[in-house]
């Protein structure tokens, strides 16, 4: 591994100090939406005679220095109208290009040049790009556009079925992703369990999902990232857009401050309460709401500042008796900065939290938990030349844990106050990423992460004996919680544990001709933080918690290798991947672990090590009335937990069985085949269509091997974990939207949105529960499905 | 604590639909299962001890009785001249699986205690002690709902005793259970509602007990509970054959074998102890 380091970077100082030869300039600027100002990112900026390009970063600047010539350059975007000019490069240029959106001109022929894609010729792999115009065309539940149901249709993505939180990525968990919401992290992604997601679309630019292939500027999770970008708001003029659907409401506005220099956005999103929820009569309600707000002040060429918000909130309340409420709260500054045409950096200071809050007061209590941390990000891109792209950062995160707070909610509550021992902890790092194009066919990218996490002192820690806070019974096979022989107060100042891990990251694209690649990759990631959650799909209620004195960081290594190719000129794609993972340190939970309200977590979990692997098709159709795509994965994910090293004791050796008798299990979300697909047709300006179709292997469960009786309650056990599964997963969403003709000559613009959810009205089982029936007395199975035919209509508006 | 989570599943479970469905299960070669739960009640100087033997057959079957051996209890720490420290128990109805012995209550409630079966030539074997608790302390029926808005609320109180940590085990009639531990009320009057779904009639009598219990028990009728029938939805936990503390120990010499780990399938389901339980009545309004 040392070696593999070196080389790293050598080859990046060797590229450094490359000395040019012939006279360069460098051409940048920034590329936005003429109507609005909205910045674009990852419109490409090519160079045909040169068979050269570069794309625009997050905040939509581009820089690329070449030779001293003539040359013309192409801009282009998915969905807008390509710019084509001629530019004579014979100084330092700076051109911020204004793209306008075709969708108004579909009839028109699309300018067909021989435009090379560079997502081919780029090593970067395993990515998925979705705009947010396609993800409000994805006919989804109840005709609410949603970030994450959208991703649910790529391949290597999937969740826990409807209703369920988060999402899974090639086979890894819900707590491996890292959700980034314009740089913060997101710790909770969901509304109402998961029936949506707490982005709100209209408030969001782009979204980039990683799968594998992780560039070195992320770190933290290790499965996946899903890095979300908000819009900046109109810096032209006021617009405002809204919908009105069956269970949330949206309004947003956005508008200059200063025309051209400054602009704000603010958008808003609430769910009705009683509606959704019919069932609840009136002293009940259950609601959400997300509030995005964001401010952009361009200060001169050099400096851009952003500060940008959101919060958002889930509310359950029955009768004052019990209430529940929970959600994420995020604020950010940042800064861009340009040191020159080719050095671009940007600061980032970043609050986050995530609270969760319980009032339960027919049992005397009330209960909040929760997670903040404080980020502080300086990211440099610096953009050599044509071929070659440095980026560099640095990265601190502060966390505090609040795995709970119980008080009593009523004066005659026998409840005692008390704070569980919060956590905290820092995390740091440093990275350097090198994207290099090294010959016409060739291009790496290698880079090297260093990550060092440190679990800061906190008030009360558990000593064991022997360090061993898990017995295991040698006659019963079952693992038991550990007695303390001692509650130490390590105080708030020193270091409980401290981690440091190198984490390369390399990748390679080769490219036959202009129309095909391959492209490998090498991933290590470390996570320093772990959701506590046994159950398939996290609920709201599970608390993060840090790596320490009993918990390891997760370590994962992913290769992956993959074929990518344009046909037809990008008006079709094909991606295809295989992919290996393999990661320590996965915790694993004891069988009748208790995690809520549990002050000693170390005392029900081991380590365990988890791994999947598996093969990923997506044909892409780009371009025409007709897009969508097909995605296809094959997929094995599994984990399993041996028993300790056996120690000697008396002469004897101390074996464990571990858990699940230390064999491999399939993990919940291991669904060996998963089909999506996704069509859309616009038949003419006036209405479009679209349609979903998804497949998938039932989802790993168990099924009881017998069942016993015990004071009366009849009991099903079960062998080993997840050997059965639920039955296939299928079902198909169709939607039609209509545009009114009147529309185009009005000021306010509406559309309409037809949905019908799971049109063949399929019972997909979330779970299957075996019980004896307490009327009958006979032994039943009985499957829960959550949603059959949904349709929903919404109404969505611009002016 | 563990109920939030089932409040979450019930507020969940609104949104979901039900239905039978027919499933073909795996299944096994029976084992013994043993209800060895003792209750001991102050209100009587003796205890009827009863414990039901039976065989698991796969899940739609009917469980089989299993004919024992024998079948004993022996207080370790009686002095071996005390009149019936080893208490044999008799299947006093023939093919009933029901083996009982009444007793003493001092014989139960000092000393260690020790279950011993002997079945088809296998030794089993479990170990346990008395666990005393406190006695319920009002019982009041109220008027609150909680999701269907049809349940009958029934508050229970009961004072903690601030000398020891206490595991509770509420039996709340109709085989509902319900777990919880002394960790945020110690030595505090704790009060909570419990609320039936099942459609009491005014008049109807309901016994609610109260059992003492150690963590280990405490810990597995939690799962017995969990896996009894709540209905998890999508939060569903990973399901595992729930262990209790009856030792399969035939094939344990201690020459060559000293535990199970070689043998993870030789085990038998149920559990032994001997707890305290208090009764109250209330009648419905």
């Amino acid at each position: 591994m040392n070696n593999l380091k070196s080389l790293l970077l050598g080859l990046s100082f060797f590229s450094l100090i490359t000395i040019t030869a012939q006279q360069k300039y460098t051409l940048s600027g920034t590329i936005t939406e003429e109507n609005s100002n909205e910045t674009l990112i990852g419109v490409t900026i090519a160079f045909p005679e040169l068979r050269t390009g570069v794309t625009t970063n997050e905040y939509g600047f581009y820089s690329i220095t070449l030779p001293e010539g003539e040359y013309q350059v192409l801009v282009s975007y998915l969905g807008f109208k390509e710019i084509v000019q001629n530019i004579a490069l014979d100084k330092d240029t700076k051109i911020d290009f204004k793209l306008t959106e075709e969708a108004e001109q579909l009839e028109e022929v699309v300018v067909t040049e021989n435009v090379e894609k560079m997502d081919i010729r780029k090593p970067q792999m395993s990515v998925n790009t979705l705009s947010v115009s396609t993800i409000k065309k994805i006919p989804v539940i109840l005709g609410e556009a949603d970030v994450i149901k959208s991703i649910l249709l790529l391949p290597g993505v999937t969740n826990a079925g409807e209703g369920a939180s988060g999402f899974n990525v090639r086979g890894g968990a819900v707590d491996q992703n890292l959700i980034l919401l314009d740089e913060a992290i997101i710790f909770n992604s969901s509304h109402l369990f998961g029936f949506f997601s707490v982005f709100n679309p209209d408030a969001i630019k782009d979204i980039k999902l990683y799968k594998g292939g992780i560039p070195a500027r992320y770190g933290g999770r290790v499965s996946s990232v899903l890095d979300i970008f908000q819009k900046e708001g109109n810096s032209k003029e006021l617009k405002v857009n809204g919908g009105i659907g069956a269970v949330a409401s949206r309004l947003l506005v956005e508008g200059p401050i200063k025309k051209d220099k400054a602009a704000f956005l603010i958008g808003g999103r609430a769910s009705y309460a009683h509606l959704f929820l019919p069932l609840f009569d009136v002293d009940n309600t259950a609601y959400f709401f997300d509030l995005n707000t964001k401010l952009n002040y361009k200060l001169n060429a050099n400096n851009n500042i952003f500060l940008s918000g959101y919060f958002g909130r889930d509310v359950f309340g029955i009768n004052d008796s019990f209430v529940n409420t929970y959600g994420n709260t995020v604020a950010n500054f940042r800064w861009n900065h340009l040191f020159s045409d080719k050095l671009f950096s940007n600061l980032s200071l970043i609050y986050s939290d995530y609270y969760y809050g319980l009032k339960l007061d027919f049992v005397g209590f009330n209960w909040n938990s929760g997670i903040r941390n404080f980020n502080v990000k300086y990211d440099l891109k610096h953009y050599m030349n044509d071929k070659l792209q440095i980026n560099y950062g640095l990265n601190n995160i502060y966390y505090q844990f609040n795995p709970g707070k119980i008080e009593p909610s009523n004066l005659e509550s026998g409840i005692l106050e008390e704070q569980l021992t919060q956590k905290y902890a820092n995390e740091f790092a440093a990275y350097i990423d090198v994207e290099h194009r090294v010959t016409e066919n060739l291009s790496l990218g290698y880079g090297l992460r260093f990550s060092n996490f440190i679990r800061l002192g906190q008030d009360e820690l558990n000593i064991y004996e022997n360090d061993n806070p898990v017995l295991f019974d040698p006659f019963l096979l079952i693992y038991q919680e550990a007695e303390p022989i001692e509650v130490i107060n390590p105080g708030r100042g020193g270091s409980l544990a401290t981690f440091s891990n190198f984490e390369p990251r390399a990748s390679l694209a080769y490219t036959f001709n202009s129309k095909s690649s391959v492209k490998a990759s090498y991933t290590r990631l470390a996570q320093y933080l772990h959701l506590l959650s046994n159950t398939s799909s996290p609920t709201p209620l599970d608390v993060w918690t840090p790596s320490g004195p009993f918990v390891e960081p997760q370590l994962l290594d992913q290769y992956a290798l993959g074929y990518f190719r344009n046909i037809n000129d990008g008006e079709y794609s094909i991606e295809s991947e295989v992919f290996y993972k393999d990661i320590q340190n996965r915790i694993d939970y004891i069988d009748g672990a208790n995690l809520i309200a549990n002050d000693a977590i170390e005392q029900v979990i081991l380590n365990g090590e988890a791994r999947a692997y598996g093969l990923e098709f997506l044909l892409r159709k780009n371009e025409g009335r007709f897009q969508g795509w097909l995605a296809y994965t094959l997929s094995k994910s599994e984990q399993r937990t041996p028993g300790r090293p056996a120690f000697e004791d008396n002469g004897r050796s101390n074996l464990e069985s571990g858990i699940n008798l230390g064999q491999w299990y399939n993990t919940p979300y291991d669904k060996t085949h998963d089909v999506s697909l996704f069509a859309s047709y616009e038949l003419n300006k006036k209405w479009s269509f679209n349609t979903n179709f998804v497949y998938q292997t039932g989802q790993p469960t168990n099924y009881p091997v017998g069942q016993f009786e015990f004071q009366g309650l009849t009991i099903p056990y079960f062998g080993l974990r997840n050997e059965e599964r639920l039955p296939d997963y299928h079902r198909i969403d169709v939607s039609a939207t209509l545009t009114p003709k009147k529309n185009s000559n009005r000021k306010v613009q509406g559309e309409w949105i037809f949905s019908i959810y799971n049109l063949y009205n399929r019972r997909n089982a979330a779970s299957i529960n075996f019980r004896r029936n307490q009327d009958t007395g006979v032994n039943e199975a009985i499957r829960t499905s959550i949603f059959g035919v949904v349709p929903a209509v919404t109404y969505n508006f611009k002016f | 604590m563990k109920r939030l989570v089932y409040i979450l599943i019930a507020t969940f479970s609104f949104l979901a639909c039900e239905d039978v469905i027919e499933i073909e299960t795996p299944s096994e070669p029976p084992r013994l299962s043993v209800d060895a739960l003792i209750r001991i009640q102050d209100s009587s100087a003796i205890t009827n001890i009863q414990v039901k033997v039976r065989l698991t057959s796969s899940f739609f079957e009917p469980t089989p009785v299993a004919n024992l051996e024998q079948i004993t209890v022996t207080n370790l720490d009686a002095s071996t001249d005390m009149a019936g420290n080893v208490m044999v128990l008799i299947e006093e109805e023939p093919g009933s699986g029901i083996y009982e012995k009444t007793v003493d209550n001092n014989l139960l409630t000092e000393g260690r205690l020790l279950l011993s079966i002997n079945y088809e030539d296998d030794i089993y074997v479990a170990r346990t002690e008395y666990v005393p608790t406190v006695p319920i302390a009002s019982l009041a029926q109220g008027t609150e709902t909680l999701f269907s808005g049809d349940e009958t609320e029934i508050i229970v109180s009961f004072n903690d005793d601030a000398e020891r940590d206490d595991f509770y085990i509420f039996d709340f009639d109709f085989n509902e259970y319900l777990v919880t531990e002394d960790e945020f009320y110690q030595g505090q009057t704790f009060e909570f509602s419990y609320f039936y779904d099942n459609e009491l009639n005014a008049g109807d009598e309901v016994a609610i007990n109260i059992l003492g219990a150690d963590e280990g028990f405490y810990n597995y009728m939690n799962q017995l509970i969990v896996q009894s029938g709540s209905d998890q939805g999508p939060f569903q936990t990973p399901s595992a054959t729930v262990r209790g503390n009856i030792i399969n120990a035939s094939n344990i010499d201690n020459e060559e074998v000293f535990d199970n780990v070689g043998q993870p399938e030789n085990f038998v389901l149920g559990y032994f102890a001997v707890v305290q339980q208090f009764s109250r009545t209330i009648t419905i309004e």
